[in-house]
């Protein structure tokens, strides 16, 4: 499972509190402690931890006198609840409308899969019988349109770019226009990779986004990021307004941390998970779910009862 | 009177007691600079055995001394025990009629194939011929994306001479076996006396064994001059997995005794993580390698030579926003 490794760590810091026969402050500091440094490792925002920590702290008092099994329980609602901020921004994922054009485009850094995704989640459209299309709005990386080109020839999803035209925001309206009056569903835009360092990249983008009025924007997220993630995921979403994430190259070892960096700084769910290099290495991501598994709500509760 | 002495000098010996927190603070200053959490422990671990049980003099405070030892070792990690110098290597190989072949390896998607194609610009621009070789036959568009570089490299170059131009690719297209790819380059590289063969390679998973085995094979048979491993400024704890499995594999993968292992380190996208550089460090940690170079954005000339004072400078400076 993805961020696997980070749900066992902290459930077995909250076992090794519930195993201690009193719970004292340094009991508690300890499962804190733990559960941070599992949160660090797994590369989340230093700053973002340190907020849980406190948060955690706060919503639990040593001053008043309450039994054990009552701290017990108060000390993990807290961890709780704070874990399900980090993962869940509250926010109900953007779904396509059947019968009419839903154009998505696609944002991130350099290299963090955009291109294979784009393709990733078109076939996924096509196959559940909606008409879903590529358009290459990246003239810059050497050999972008041959790459979506040869994905899409591979998958049998229409696409439309240009070896000649040099401005990525003239193909990326031509191309959806094209697209919405041929009748398609799902119009996927692929834009090129930029960072928040180079405004003119940005700039380039908010001009895509204008000019294609995307019903939404998905940041794509490499899982192996590390500290710079909640800066650029921000600085993205100041920019234009992004709505979902995709965390790419979660088959490796990443144990995506940085990913709940960027849930947090663009308020946005994540919606898939990328697993592969493959056409069909995309999994669907529900956060209430995950967190339940993450923090293995069933021992909790049970836990809790006792 | 000897202890009236030691007051009035005020030096004071520094204990586990007084170090360690200050201690901690550093190690959580490195993590937020993108230090893997495993590297900052053990950098902080090192610096505290240097100093505990030591004396500090009468104006400096332990902080400022800490910090200073810390200084020190980040240089130290930084500062390459053993020089590459590509171009005098690349001279050495011609004497021997021979091309340089240089292979670049890494994770999916963090800039092998650029940066090779800014070192085919630098060599290119101190009068050496390059071959490149199209071994990622895997990732659509690959080939393309190499041809593309190949003929914008050409036209600033004005090589109008299609008979023996100064960068060429070799390719055979996707689906084959990268090893044989690159002995033919090699081979035919020295028949029409290229001075450097520059391999590309597809990105691999660390932890994808037929993958890893290939890119083992493919050194093996080869015998590249050079191994770089390229790994982006961007990543986080995963750096250690990364260089760690890399090496191991070229090692376990071998059936040779003394295999090869990566020999050094390009570092790319250093333009978008701000003061969080953190990654240079875990990287040079893990393998004792040099940084060879470092990319720092998308053009040509985007490729620069690691500047160890100003990393370290940075990495001490106070966490940007
Ligand atoms: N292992 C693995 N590799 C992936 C995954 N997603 C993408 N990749 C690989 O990552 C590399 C970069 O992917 P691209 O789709 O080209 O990335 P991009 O964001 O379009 O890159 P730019 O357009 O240059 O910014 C390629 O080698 C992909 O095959 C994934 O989920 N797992
Ligand atoms: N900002 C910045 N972008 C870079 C740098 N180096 C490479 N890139 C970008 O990163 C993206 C991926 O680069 P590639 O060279 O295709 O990466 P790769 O490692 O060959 O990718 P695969 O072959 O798919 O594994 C491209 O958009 C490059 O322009 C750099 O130093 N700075
Ligand atoms: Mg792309
Ligand atoms: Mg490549």
């Amino acid at each position: 499972m993805v961020l696997g490794d980070l749900g066992r760590k902290i459930k077995g810091a909250l076992w090794n509190m519930t195993s201690a026969t009193v719970i004292d402050e340094e009991v508690f500091d300890e499962l804190v402690k733990d559960i941070c440094r599992a949160l660090i490792e797994s590369d989340v925002q230093v700053g973002l931890v340190s907020k849980l920590r406190n948060n955690i702290k706060a919503a639990v008092q040593f001053d008043d006198s309450g039994a054990g099994v009552n701290r017990r329980r108060q000390i993990q609602r807290a961890v709780f609840t704070e874990l399900c901020k980090l993962v869940d921004p509250g926010v109900t994922p953007w779904k396509p409308k059947k019968n009419q054009p839903n154009v998505i485009m696609f944002v991130g850094l350099q290299g963090s899969g955009k291109t294979t995704t784009c393709t990733k989640l078109a076939y996924h459209y096509q196959r559940r019988g909606w008409k879903a299309c590529l358009v290459c709005a990246d003239t810059f990386r050497a050999g972008a349109f041959d790459q979506l080109k040869q994905n899409a020839t591979k998958a049998r999803i229409p696409f439309y770019g240009s070896y000649t035209e040099i401005d990525p925001v003239v193909i990326a309206a031509d191309g959806v226009e094209k697209f919405k009056q041929q009748g398609f569903e799902i119009i996927i835009v692929d834009t090129s990779g930029r960072h928040k360092q180079e405004d003119s990249l940005f700039e380039e983008m908010l001009q895509v986004s204008n000019a294609v009025d995307p019903d939404n924007i998905i940041f794509v997220m490499d899982a192996t990021i590390g500290q710079a993630c909640q800066g650029q995921a921000q600085a993205f979403k100041d920019k234009v307004d992004v709505g979902a994430v995709i965390v790419t190259k979660l088959d490796g070892h990443a144990k995506g941390g940085g990913a709940l960096s960027a849930v947090a700084a663009t308020k946005s769910p994540i919606v898939y998970i990328g697993t592969g290099e493959h056409i069909d290495d995309l999994e669907p991501f529900q956060t209430k779910s995950f967190v339940s598994k993450l923090l293995g709500m069933g021992d909790v509760q049970g836990l809790m009862e006792r | 009177l000897f202890t009236l002495f030691r007051k009035i000098t005020g030096t004071s010996e520094m204990t586990k007691e007084n170090v360690q927190p200050i201690l901690d603070q550093m190690q959580q200053h490195l993590m937020a600079k993108n230090v893997a959490a495993d590297v900052a422990a053990k950098l902080c671990a090192s610096v505290g055995e240097k100093l505990v049980g030591r004396t500090k003099g009468t104006f400096t405070t332990i902080k400022s001394v800490v910090k200073q030892a810390l200084e020190e070792s980040l240089t130290q990690i930084l500062s390459p025990k053993r020089q590459i110098d590509i171009l005098r290597d690349v001279r050495a190989a011609q004497q021997e009629g021979r091309p340089f072949s240089m292979v670049f390896c890494g994770v999916n998607g963090v800039g092998k194939s650029t940066n090779l194609s800014k070192i085919a610009f630098w060599l290119l621009s101190n009068n050496m011929r390059v071959m490149i070789a199209a071994c990622d036959t895997f990732r659509s568009g690959a080939v393309e994306q190499l041809r593309t570089h190949c003929r914008k490299l050409r036209t600033m170059l004005d090589d109008t001479d299609d008979a023996h131009p100064r960068v060429v690719v070799y390719d055979r297209g996707y689906g084959r076996n990268d090893a044989e790819v690159a002995a033919d380059a090699i081979r035919i590289a020295k028949s029409e006396k290229y001075d450097v063969v520059l391999i590309d390679t597809a990105g691999r998973m660390q932890d994808n064994a037929p993958l890893m085995r290939s890119l083992t094979q493919l050194i093996r048979t080869n015998k590249p001059d050079l191994v770089l491993f390229v790994g982006e400024a961007l990543v986080g704890n995963e750096a250690v997995d990364q260089l760690t499995k890399f090496n191991r594999a070229l090692q376990d993968y071998s059936e040779e005794r003394n295999p090869r292992v990566i020999d050094g380190i390009l570092l790319t996208k250093f333009d978008t993580v701000d003061d969080k550089v953190g990654s240079s460090i875990s990287m040079t940690y893990i393998t004792g390698q040099p940084i060879v170079f470092v990319g720092t954005g998308q053009h040509y000339f985007d490729l620069r030579k690691l500047n160890v004072k100003s990393v370290v400078s940075a990495l001490l400076k106070p966490v940007q926003k």
